[in-house]
């Protein structure tokens, strides 16, 4: 419950799950490599990312 | 624009974080120190980017993307000459004085120093510009999103509203802190992709080299006449109207960011703060501005990425970044888009509400309606003011809605109370001989000139209400020269009236005034701990940004 209390927590917990959204998207009915997928997987990874960067950090301290 | 189930799906998201924060803190707000100041114990990476992101409301995301479009680099101005330094002089030089005194906000400071007249002028003031900014907030994200998405604007009107009630009624304003820095990462990354993809489309900085008009890309080149660059402005009057009197005036006085920086767990924090805060700031036109010059290109290359025109004929430059997230953002990411420009809007609000609510209570019903309550009783109090600060939004909104004239009007009032007013703080803090009197009719002196001086000139149409007897090449310059204008009016009666008055004894001021303050010996040593020397970094890498944009 601690943890909830930390915002580097929620934030990365935000990010992934945005994150994890957009790469699953990304693959939903369009062609391999189209313009959507390209865009939603590099942004979903970049987010997921940032969230598990939040995380290491909050772990860090 | 439309949305598709993932896009909703996202702002979904994001309203139940912002709730959810609400929710979490709910049980560690008791007191109305904990409700209005957050108990100062908020940890300085969280001050720090909720300095800034205090600061990027609407207003800033849309209004700057539009200025890029319409002044190009020229827009860089608001930040490499018109932030940094005076985020570095707040940090370096006048934190010291808001945290050391133990004030609870800047009006307090004001009583402390001078008396309780100048407190109350800045106080009501403050006040009504924050509602009311935060009615324009809540008037414009309703119009955008019936604009682009066909949105009620009812419905958008009363949801967002009552999302920013949730979690600051619940969580105070530790709760709209811890929110703005959920929102700052949000607007960043949500806006960022589009940069890469603008830039990538056009063939990066040469293709807008290409593709932009020279005078665009540069910040100083034509500052020699206002014919001569795209705002229409002189060297003067951006380098003293902007870079000092406007600049200084906003960040080192107005409460809204300043209350950030003292919710610091320690006056070495508080110091360090705003100096934090200008390294993401000297960075954001990234974000903010090179849209707008990311779609002048774009026009100049593909079709379909024109601007549209409003009933006048003007260009609606506010569309900027609404039509690039939708030429350029797939469903998917465009629902992270859509979630930033709202978390912008909502991040403006909560951070005019919570200032509103502290000066409300301290300020104003503290010092004025009932002076010795319960600290209990200045929590509810504080409550009842978000509640009074959320429903005078709304129904500013909807004013603005019918009369668009009004808060054209009321914005350019409020502008004129804000320009002289760094003068008071400055001679205040590093004058000891200046006295309250000469504060409080400096202060109306420099508003009373402020009026009769946009009264008397014409910019764009605007303005020459008394007599036309000089026109400006923009309103852009005709706010600037307003500004300095109306400063050294303030600073000439300030000082002559503290002349002929009594000034406060010397014991009164210690902590209030810099000669009277003993000197802190900085403890330390490490430089990029150090606020001075971090302010001096931030500085050379601001002036390196000016060198290079020249």
């Amino acid at each position: 419950m601690n943890k909830l209390y930390d915002l580097r927590f929620v934030i990365g917990v935000f990010f992934l799950i945005v994150g994890v959204l957009l790469i699953g998207y990304a693959f939903i009915g369009e062609d391999f490599f189209s313009y959507k997928m390209k865009i939603n997987l590099s942004c979903g990874l970049l987010f997921s990312c940032f969230g598990l960067m939040m995380f290491a950090l909050k772990k860090k301290k | 624009m439309k949305l598709e189930l993932i896009d909703y799906l996202i702002i979904a998201i994001y309203f139940v974080f912002v709730i959810g924060i609400g929710f979490l803190l709910k049980r560690q707000v008791k007191s109305a120190n904990d409700f209005l100041m957050s108990n100062r114990s908020i940890p300085l990476w969280i001050t720090s980017l909720a300095f800034i992101s205090a600061n990027l409301g609407a207003q800033e995301v849309l209004g700057m993307a539009a200025n890029g479009a319409k002044y190009g680099l020229y827009t860089a101005h608001y930040y490499w000459l018109g932030a940094a330094l005076a985020m570095i002089f707040l940090g370096v030089f006048m934190m010291p004085f808001y945290y050391g005194s133990k004030a609870r906000s800047v009006p307090e400071y004001l009583k402390l120093r001078f008396d309780e007249k100048t407190r109350t002028f800045n106080a009501l003031s403050f006040a009504a510009m924050t509602v009311f900014s935060s009615g324009v907030s809540l008037y414009a994200l309703a119009m955008l999103m019936d604009v682009i998405l066909g949105w009620n604007f009812d419905l958008s009107i009363w949801v967002a509203a009552a999302v920013v009630f949730v979690y600051i009624f619940m969580g105070g304003l530790t709760s709209a802190v811890y929110n703005e820095v959920l929102q700052f990462f949000l607007i960043v990354l949500g806006i960022a992709p589009l940069v890469f993809i603008g830039l990538y489309k056009i063939g990066g900085w040469e293709g807008i080299v290409a593709n932009v008009a020279d005078y665009k890309l540069h910040m100083w080149k034509g500052l020699d006449d206002p014919s001569h660059n795209p705002m229409g402005i002189d060297a003067f009057s951006m380098v003293f109207g902007l870079g000092f009197v406007l600049a200084f005036g906003y960040w080192c006085t107005d409460f809204l960011v300043v209350q950030r920086a003292m919710i610091s767990k320690n006056l070495t924090d508080a110091q360090r703060t705003p100096i934090i805060a200008a390294i993401p700031k000297i960075l954001m036109p990234a974000i903010v501005i090179l849209p707008g010059i990311i779609i002048l290109a774009l026009q100049n290359k593909f079709p379909g990425y024109d601007l549209p025109v409003n009933a006048n004929g003007d260009t609606n430059y506010n569309m900027v970044l609404p039509i690039l997230l939708q030429k350029l953002y797939p469903n998917g990411i465009l629902g992270v888009g859509i979630t930033a420009l709202i978390a912008s809007f909502m991040s403006g609000m909560a951070g005019n509400v919570t200032a509103f609510n502290t000066v409300w209570t301290f300020d104003i019903y503290q010092s004025h309606i009932k002076k010795n309550a319960s600290e209990k009783h200045y929590y509810y109090v504080g409550k009842i003011a978000t509640i009074a600060g959320i429903l005078i939004s709304i129904m500013t909104a909807y004013v603005a809605r019918g009369f668009n004239n009004i808060m054209d009007l009321l914005q350019l009032v409020f502008s004129f109370v804000n320009a002289p007013l760094f003068a008071t703080f400055f001679l205040g803090m590093f004058w000891k001989r200046t006295t309250g009197h000469g504060a409080f009719w400096g202060l109306l002196a420099g508003t009373a000139t402020a009026t009769i001086t946009h009264g008397l000139t014409v910019a764009e149409g605007k303005g020459g209400w008394i007599a036309n007897t000089h026109e400006y090449f923009s309103g852009t310059s005709q706010a600037f020269n307003i500004a300095w204008i109306s400063f050294l009016v303030c600073v000439a009666v300030t000082i002559l009236i503290s002349l002929f008055t009594k000034p406060k004894p010397d014991e009164e001021l210690v902590g209030l005034v810099y000669s009277l303050t003993p000197k802190q010996t900085d403890s330390n040593k490490i430089w990029y701990k150090n606020p001075l020397w971090m302010g001096v970094a931030v500085l050379i890498v601001t002036l390196m940004f000016n060198i290079i944009f020249f």
